[in-house]
Parts: C-alpha cells; structure tokens; sequence
C-alpha cells in the first residue's frame, strides 16, 4: 500500500467520523421514517381517507363584513382586509 | 539523510492534504444551512394563533413546483437542508411555503399532506400545554437557522399541526393577494373539544356561527382577526381529522379546471361558500388535498345572525 493511498483512507475515516458525529446531533421520528440531520417538516399521513366528496355542504369560509371584535355582541371577526402596500401594518379596518 | 527526511516532509504533507480536503467534502455536505425569515421587512412583529406557513411533504418535489408554480405563479429557492431537498416557494420575492422531498415508505402507501404551521411566542411552553390537553408528540422541537424554533404535534383527534416560533417575526396582516394563503381549516369529529384544545394552546377567541344546515362551524380568532375555522366532518365516507389551507384564487373554477389540466384532481366541486365566493378543494399530481378560495375585496356580505 502506498503511502498517497493510505493518506487518503485516514481522510476519509476522519471524514465518516464527522459525518456520524453530525448525524447524531439531529435525529428525529418524521411520520414513519427518521431525518438524518435535515430539516424536519411534516411526514405523510395515513393512506386511504377521504378529503372530498363533500358537494355544496362544505362551508368552512371565514364571515365577511358586519362588526368587529370579541367582546359585547360576541360578533366573530373576519380575516385581515388591509391591502399590501395600502398604508399601515395591516391595520384594523373598524 | 536529506533524501529521507524529504520523503518524510512530502507524506506528511500528502497526508495533511488528504485530511483537509476529506473534512471540507464532509463539511460541506453536512453543512448548517439557513432558512429564510418568514417576518415582514418591518420591525419584527408577533401574531400568536396566526397561520403563518405550511409545508408540504411530497414524494416528486419537481412535479410538485411545476404545478404549483402554473397554478399559484410560486417560484422557489431551493435549499439542500443536510440531505434534505427543500424548496421554498415565494410569491413576489416573498416566502409562503416549504416543498419537501421525501421518499414515500418502502411497501406503504402513504398520503402526501400540507401541514400548517400556527405562531407561538413559546415553542416549549405551548407544548408542554398542548400536551397537557390530549396532544401527541410527531416530531420534538428543533431551532432552523433563519426560522425559530418549530415542533410537530397530532391534536386530540388527531390532526396533524406544527407549531412555530419565527426568529424574525410574524407575516404582518395583510389581505391575501392571490396566490398566498389566505384560510385554515380544522375538520373534525368534535368541534367543540378541539375549540376547547386549540384556545387553551394557542390563545384563540372562539366564535360559535349560525349555521342553517345543522353543520358545527367555529371560529377561531387572535388579534380581533379570524384565523382558522373548525367544522365537523361529515359522518359519511372514510374520513380522519385535519387541517386544510386554502389559497386565494380569482376564479375557484377556473382554478380548478387549471389544476386538473396539469395533472391534479378536484376533490371538492367549486361552490359558493358563506362568505359569498366560491371555495374548491382539489389535490395536486402526488394527491395532497389543497384548497381554493374566491375573496372579493368588494363583497359585503353578513354574517346571517
């Protein structure tokens, strides 16, 4: 074995052990399998349920207009109305 | 003499080489990476209960951008997250959402899937109550460079959700443009129990509407906004808990048949819905389940008390 070659497998044992070591540091349960060390969103979930199938019964829209607030009336409020870029951070259009 | 302390130089020389070069390759492929802030330009802002990002996870992260990309006009920065590919899509230069390639599980069938994300000042705090009202851990909390710090849990029916602590703050509240997310959806068994669980997680206000079709609709609000709605799922079909994020579009149809076109399906018809526009839900090519949804900034139309 030559020298260069030897050289090169010490690198590359030194380079697996920082591999491990790194791998170690993030492991986490991702929806049926495990992510290394990368970003962990979300996983896949169970196969075989149904999302559809609903026609025109399926209503889960915000309210729109009418008063605003949580208290008194108990009126629910609606979703940001603030154009971007029109003035303010998203003020409160009462 | 000379000759041999000169071989002695060059090996080690050669072997210091070896090494470095090794450690550089490793460091690179096991380098930190940044995500990019999801806050506003502004001074750092906080909404609490706010959704304010959603990941999807999905088995072809190629055919996933081009469809959405044709239908929402997203593009992307793509982020190799240690061995992860992760692309995120921006809408006008600005981050809305996460493409995550992930190998579906060897012999399973599994459901690609959107998860929300809702704010939290405290990650740990909010779980350890979430825990406390019924929750399951998914995946522990982790702190990304450039994002906070995010946890994954499944609600007491079990829906999946993360939540999130953004370094950099909250998206401001704006009216959604097109393309940007712009409503949630809990569809539930209980609606009420969930309510109960969300507002003791999240500090929500909870609005019980009027409905004139029997169905259970309540509002979720923080900051004097509706954030989320929780519905009962019908008692027909095979069917689990879950959150559904919406998309404002123009025309839902339109939308829809789009969609299709590039190789998606329509789960849910477009119909009008109790805001006055029209709502659609289909799945894209890998069968993630997304929503549409019409807001005119005109429309005027009340709540029926």
């Amino acid at each position: 074995m030559s020298i260069q070659s030897a050289s090169w497998r010490r690198g590359l044992g030194a380079s697996t052990l920082l591999l491990i070591m790194s791998a170690c540091v993030g492991v986490g349960y991702v929806g049926g399998g495990y992510e290394p060390y990368g970003y962990v969103g979300g996983g896949y979930e169970p196969y075989g349920y149904d999302y559809g199938g609903w026609g025109g019964a399926y209503r889960v829209g915000p309210p729109r207009g009418g008063p605003r607030g949580g208290g008194g009336g108990r009126h629910a409020p609606s979703i940001p109305s603030a154009p971007r870029g029109g003035g303010g951070h998203g003020g409160h259009p009462r | 003499m000379n000759v041999v302390l000169d071989r002695a130089r060059i090996s080690v020389r050669r072997e210091i080489f070896a090494l470095l070069a090794c450690l550089t390759c490793s460091l690179a492929f096991a380098a930190p990476y940044e995500l990019p802030p999801i806050g506003g330009s502004g001074p750092a802002e906080h909404h609490p209960g706010k959704i304010i990002w959603a990941d999807l996870v999905t088995p072809d992260l190629a055919a996933a951008e081009r469809f959405y990309a044709e239908l929402f006009g997203w593009t992307y920065q793509t982020i190799h997250a240690g061995n992860t590919d992760y692309a995120v899509a921006l809408l006008d230069g600005r981050p809305i959402a996460g493409l995550l390639q992930k190998p579906l599980p060897s012999g399973e069938r599994r459901q690609p899937a959107w998860l929300t994300f809702i704010a939290v000042r405290d990650i740990d705090a909010a779980r350890r109550i979430a825990l406390g009202h019924g929750a399951k851990s998914v995946s522990e909390p982790k702190t990304y460079t450039g994002r906070g710090r995010q946890a994954v849990l499944a609600d007491p029916e079990g829906a999946v959700i993360a939540m999130l602590a953004s370094s950099s703050g909250d998206p401001p509240d704006y009216l959604a443009a097109p393309g940007e997310w712009i409503w949630s959806s809990l569809l539930v068994r209980d609606p009420a129990q969930e309510a109960t669980f969300a507002k003791a997680v999240f500090g929500y206000d909870v609005f019980d509407l009027p409905s004139d079709d029997g169905a259970v609709h309540v509002i979720l609000s923080s900051d004097d906004y509706a954030r989320a709605s929780v519905n009962s799922l019908p008692s027909s079909g095979h069917r689990r808990a879950h959150w559904l994020n919406f998309i404002r579009v123009m025309n839902a149809a339109e939308s829809s048949a789009k969609a299709v076109s590039l190789g998606g399906r329509v789960l849910v018809e477009p119909h009008e819905d109790r805001h006055g526009g029209n709502i659609a839900v289909i799945a894209d090519p890998a069968g993630a389940p997304i929503g549409l949804m019409e807001w005119s900034d005109t429309d005027t139309k009340v709540e029926p008390k």
